[in-house]
């Protein structure tokens, strides 16, 4: 007899429990966004919550890890967020650039833009998610066009099994909060590099709030790869994008600049890239990094992560 | 007292090497796979494969003579094996989920949005975690049904005996997934992973077969 009465104690309480923090859940959404889509894909869970006020929609992979993409209703085709800014700086590196791949479509935001400023540049965008790809269609106003095409897979196996080289290739393949492990290693960088035409490059997104060892072992790891590489911290977003590229000489700031201007004459970005490479621009190449580059063999992103770095030894730059 | 210790002590290792097995074999597919949903499911479902079967294997062989020594051959065995599988897993990789040279749009068509689905990968990840780690899951499967027949000496104390070596096994296991995620991955790589794990349950073995040549105080009658 007792023991029934505790059980259902038990069970009441838990009841009580589970109800409590679901009234808060609803309560936490706030007034101020709609959710358009909450739904589990086979990879992540995809979320696309409007912020009328804002007149913007974002997409995100979790609750609380972080915006995977920003788009302005009005002005769908701008680039919102900062960091995508910085990876279209990349277009700019290159010379001629005509075939570009991307790794990550996201909310579609690059692929927008570059659609918009750039159509008859062939554009291969490489996403594991098909329902990533239907949501950016439906929620974010991706649309096919003649050179643009989607493929499905994960991008190292994409890369491994396609012969196709590019003169770009930007790499913002993301699970949330941070690249799959697979996607960080000195092997992924060197398939990435053997898929670049000459005088190609690549640009890769990292999110790291705070400087850790991971960051570092990452910087090395393009590092040891390319020839020339450089580093743009996006105005303390907490995103840094990395530049290899296979350039025999290193470009200056001002020559970055200059090049930044002629891709964006006559046409209307939204923002000033040429001010952007001005104020973001710094040389990776000879910067001494105290790690080790990441393999697949020994690659513990998630342990490097919660570790201070060890400090950049002497050399330029902060 | 001493061999129902060490039989402890054997199944809390063999458990912990287990899981750390389970946790080097993420690692080392995903650079080849990927880590979708299908490549976990592949690769747990072989381990779980591997002990249903070794379990049965080892209840069946624990019945006929049961002696140390055989238990410890069997961990010589699951160690030696896992020990060389670093050497085999670029073949293995290559046989069962050809790379380079896969079939690929070569030419630009545009138009439509997605232009090539993905290769299905449940089979060729559920066959490479066959044919890499099945044949040690089933050897360690074996383990703990072995282990608790030495074990458990009267059969009024049959149920005490086999909670306390499955509890232990599974305390073990819990060890060796936490420690491998918290802390071996990032001290010492896939490749030393597979190899060290493969090098304690080898020695494992020895050191069982050891004790059975020194024992005084032979096995119980069957």
């Amino acid at each position: 007899m007792n023991r029934k009465v505790i059980f259902m104690g038990l069970g009441a309480g838990l009841a009580v429990g589970l109800l409590a923090i679901w009234v808060a859940g609803q309560g936490a959404a706030g007034e101020n966004t709609v959710v358009r889509y909450d739904r589990a894909s086979k990879y992540y869970r995809i979320r696309v919550v409007d912020y009328p006020k804002e007149d913007r929609r974002c997409l995100m992979f979790s609750k609380s890890r972080g915006v995977q993409s920003s788009m302005i209703l009005g002005e769908p085709d701008q680039l919102d967020l900062r960091y995508s800014q910085s990876m279209v700086a990349a277009l700019a590196l290159h010379p001629a650039p005509k075939q570009v791949l991307l790794v990550g479509l996201g909310g579609g935001s690059i692929p927008r833009f570059i659609q918009r400023h750039f159509p008859d540049l062939h554009l291969d965008i490489v996403e594991i998610d098909p329902d990533v790809v239907k949501v950016c269609q439906e929620f974010f106003q991706f649309k096919a066009a003649p050179h643009t095409r989607v493929i499905v897979m994960d991008g190292r196996m994409y890369l491994k099994r396609s012969s196709q080289t590019y003169d770009v290739i930007l790499l913002d393949a993301y699970a949330a909060d941070r690249v799959p492990f697979h996607l960080t290693t000195l092997e992924f960088v060197r398939l990435v590099k053997s898929r670049l035409k000459a005088g190609g490059l690549v640009a890769s997104n990292l999110w790291e709030p705070a400087s850790n060892r991971f960051y570092d072992a990452e910087l090395r790891t393009y590092q040891v790869t390319f020839h020339q590489t450089y580093l743009f911290k996006c105005d303390k977003s907490g995103n840094f994008i990395v530049f290899g590229s296979l350039a025999e000489q290193a470009a200056k700031k001002d020559e970055w600049a200059k090049r930044a201007d002629a891709l964006a004459a006559g046409k209307v970005f939204g923002f000033n890239l040429s001010n952007l490479v001005h104020a973001e621009y710094e040389r990776l190449t000879d910067r001494r990094i105290a790690e080790e580059p990441l393999t697949d063999d020994k690659a513990p992103v998630d342990t490097l992560r919660h570790e201070s770095p060890k400090g950049f030894e002497e050399g330029p730059a902060p | 007292m001493t061999t129902q210790l060490g039989l402890l002590a054997t199944v809390f290792l063999a458990g912990g090497a287990l899981m750390s097995l389970e946790m080097a074999s993420f690692r080392l597919v995903e650079p080849e796979f990927g880590n979708g949903i299908e490549v976990w499911g592949s690769l747990i479902s072989v381990f779980l494969g591997g002990l249903a079967i070794g379990a049965v294997a080892g209840g069946w062989l624990a019945d006929r003579r049961p002696a140390l020594w055989k238990l410890g051959l069997v961990l010589l065995a699951g160690g030696a094996i896992t020990a060389i599988l670093p050497l085999c897993s670029d073949l293995v990789f290559a046989f069962t989920f050809p790379g380079e040279g896969a079939p690929l749009p070569a030419e630009w068509t545009g138009g439509q949005i997605t232009a090539y689905q993905p290769p299905d990968l449940r089979w060729p990840a559920l066959a490479a975690g066959a044919i890499l780690f099945g044949l040690p899951a089933i050897l360690l499967g074996m383990v703990t049904p072995y282990a608790t027949r030495l074990f458990v000496h009267q059969l009024p104390h049959m149920g005490s005996g086999v909670g306390q070596v499955y509890g232990v096994s599974t305390v073990g296991s819990i060890v060796g997934t936490l420690g491998t995620a918290f802390y071996l991955v990032s001290w010492m790589g896939t490749t030393w992973l597979l190899t060290g794990n493969g090098l304690l349950l080898a020695s494992l073995g020895i050191v069982l077969a050891a004790a059975h040549a020194l024992r005084r105080d032979k096995p119980p009658a069957a």
